[in-house]
């Protein structure tokens, strides 16, 4: 699982090797890392690491101890690869409904509708999904606008 | 060798012009090459010695022919009476039963006698029984015509994608939908109008639900499944949504977003015809009646081809199968 690890390091020698010490002893690969020295604000400079850790509690683990050693962490999540995709239903649905469904993963980035409340309403999403789930999502997609007897059309 | 033409509507009638026009070419491969029998629903003429082609062609029925070549019978009579060696089976297409072609196909196999065929009804429902009818009767059968019209699609992966598998295929399979829902894409036009325009420019039947209920594409989709991705499918195992609920909104709503609305025939790991979104930059997406096919194989990666897929252009490709079988079968007769 990779991770995006933002650390904010005091501008001093040693500082970087004392925190990627944490991140070897917990099983942590680093892929890349940024270390921008010539950015210190008020002493500190910040360093992106994109690590790709065994499991989340490797990089908990590696969180606590960087903490325990005085590091402040300013950003620690996973990255998802997402694909990106859009798609329009066609007929009268209940859109709140439709804004509400909650397909994991799913994050809508973009909303039109056309002339919702006619039977002919249309709505187009775009939409950020894991790429691993990307068929399941299209699968509950396509049972949702079963249910609002509306018409899904997918990206080819 | 000697031919039959069994369905003599506009594709026979426009397979009988062409072989007129390009005669010489087809005596250079096969110089006895002649049409010994041609038949329709009425009837049939037949003459052992080769019919006249031209005269073929001006009549208005078969019947018409000088007579004494002319009988009444059936296209199963002439099959078993002719000592044909090749037949084109040019009958419409029924996907109910794949009748009367089907059996002319039987028929015609049974006796050892090559089939070549733009008619999809007998493909969609006994691709198997044919082609081990053909098989174990050590004759071609050949199909080029059933999808996509003149582009050369079974020709291309057998001949030329001998290496390859075939993964997933995808693409415009349908002229019809492809010209209704380019005309909401570039005018603005509904789709009740623009499916009134088709009607009026004879691309389309009186009864529009073969093509804009996704029917046929369905049935070209149990042909690739099967024909190309060695599948044993059905035409109900395809999951089917057609054009008729396509508003306008939806096409301006896509076109915004630099996407067209095509009707899309998919051979995947689900057998799939619908509307789907095609980005305007992608190969698949061809205005018009213009058909066109996306092939993703393990070894050539991606192709794509794209044709007019109905009406004239399928006598290119029935024409096409007639000729390789002329060649294979006298590139076998030099060498034996």
């Amino acid at each position: 699982m990779k991770f995006d690890l933002t650390l904010a390091l005091a501008d001093r020698p040693g500082q970087l090797l004392m925190a990627l010490e944490p991140i070897a002893k917990n099983g942590g690969n680093i892929i890349s890392i940024i270390h921008e020295r010539d950015k210190p604000a008020e002493g500190y400079v910040p360093v992106s690491l994109v690590v790709d850790f065994p499991s989340k509690w490797n990089l908990r683990k590696t969180v606590s101890d960087l903490r325990g050693l005085g590091v402040a962490i300013i950003k620690s999540e996973e990255i998802v690869e997402t694909t990106r995709a859009t798609v329009i239903l066609i007929g009268r649905m209940d859109l709140k409904r439709l804004i509400e469904t909650r397909i994991e993963n799913v994050r809508i980035t973009g909303f039109e509708v056309s002339a919702p409340a006619s039977k002919e309403a249309c709505v187009k999403l775009d939409l950020e999904v894991p790429t691993g789930s990307f068929d399941k999502v299209l699968d509950e997609l396509k049972q949702l606008s079963k249910e609002e007897n509306a018409i899904l059309i997918s990206s080819v | 060798m000697r031919l039959l033409i069994v369905g003599f509507g506009f594709i026979g009638r426009d397979l009988a012009k062409a072989i007129r026009d390009k005669l010489t070419i087809i005596k250079m491969i096969d110089e006895d090459f002649k049409v010994v029998g041609v038949s329709n629903s009425k009837g049939y003429v037949y003459n052992e010695g080769g019919l006249d082609i031209d005269r073929l062609i001006r009549v208005e029925r078969l019947s018409d022919y000088p007579r004494h070549y002319y009988a009444g019978g059936s296209s199963v009579e002439l099959i078993e009476k002719s000592s044909a060696d090749l037949m084109v089976e040019a009958t419409p297409t029924h996907i109910e039963d794949g009748e009367p072609g089907l059996t002319f196909m039987r028929r015609a196999l049974s006796k050892g006698i090559h089939v070549v065929t733009p008619n999809k009804g007998p493909i969609v429902l006994a691709f198997r029984e044919l082609t081990s009818l053909a098989e174990k009767n050590h004759c071609e059968f050949l199909y080029e015509g059933t999808v996509a019209g003149a582009v050369p699609l079974f020709s291309l992966v057998r001949e030329c994608l001998q290496g390859d598998r075939v993964l997933r295929i995808s693409g415009i399979l349908n002229g019809t939908t492809n010209y209704i829902l380019s005309r909401m894409y570039f005018e603005g036009t509904s789709f009740e109008l623009a499916l009134k325009e088709a009607q009026e420019s004879g691309i389309t039947e009186r009864d529009p639900s073969y093509d804009v209920d996704g029917i046929d594409a369905a049935c070209k989709v149990v042909i690739l499944a099967n024909a190309l991705m060695n599948l044993d499918v059905k035409f109900e195992d395809v999951e089917r949504v057609g054009i008729r609920g396509v508003t306008q909104e939806a096409v301006s709503l896509a076109k915004k977003s630099n996407f067209a609305i095509k009707l899309i025939g998919m051979v995947d790991k689900t057998l799939e015809v619908g509307p789907k979104l095609v980005p305007i930059n992608h190969p698949l997406c061809v205005h018009g009646t213009l058909n066109a096919l996306h092939f993703e194989t393990d070894l050539a990666r991606e192709l794509t081809m794209v044709g007019y897929g109905a009406g004239k252009e399928t006598v290119s490709a029935v024409l096409n199968d007639v000729i390789s079988i002329l060649k294979r079968r006298a590139a076998s007769k030099q060498r034996s």
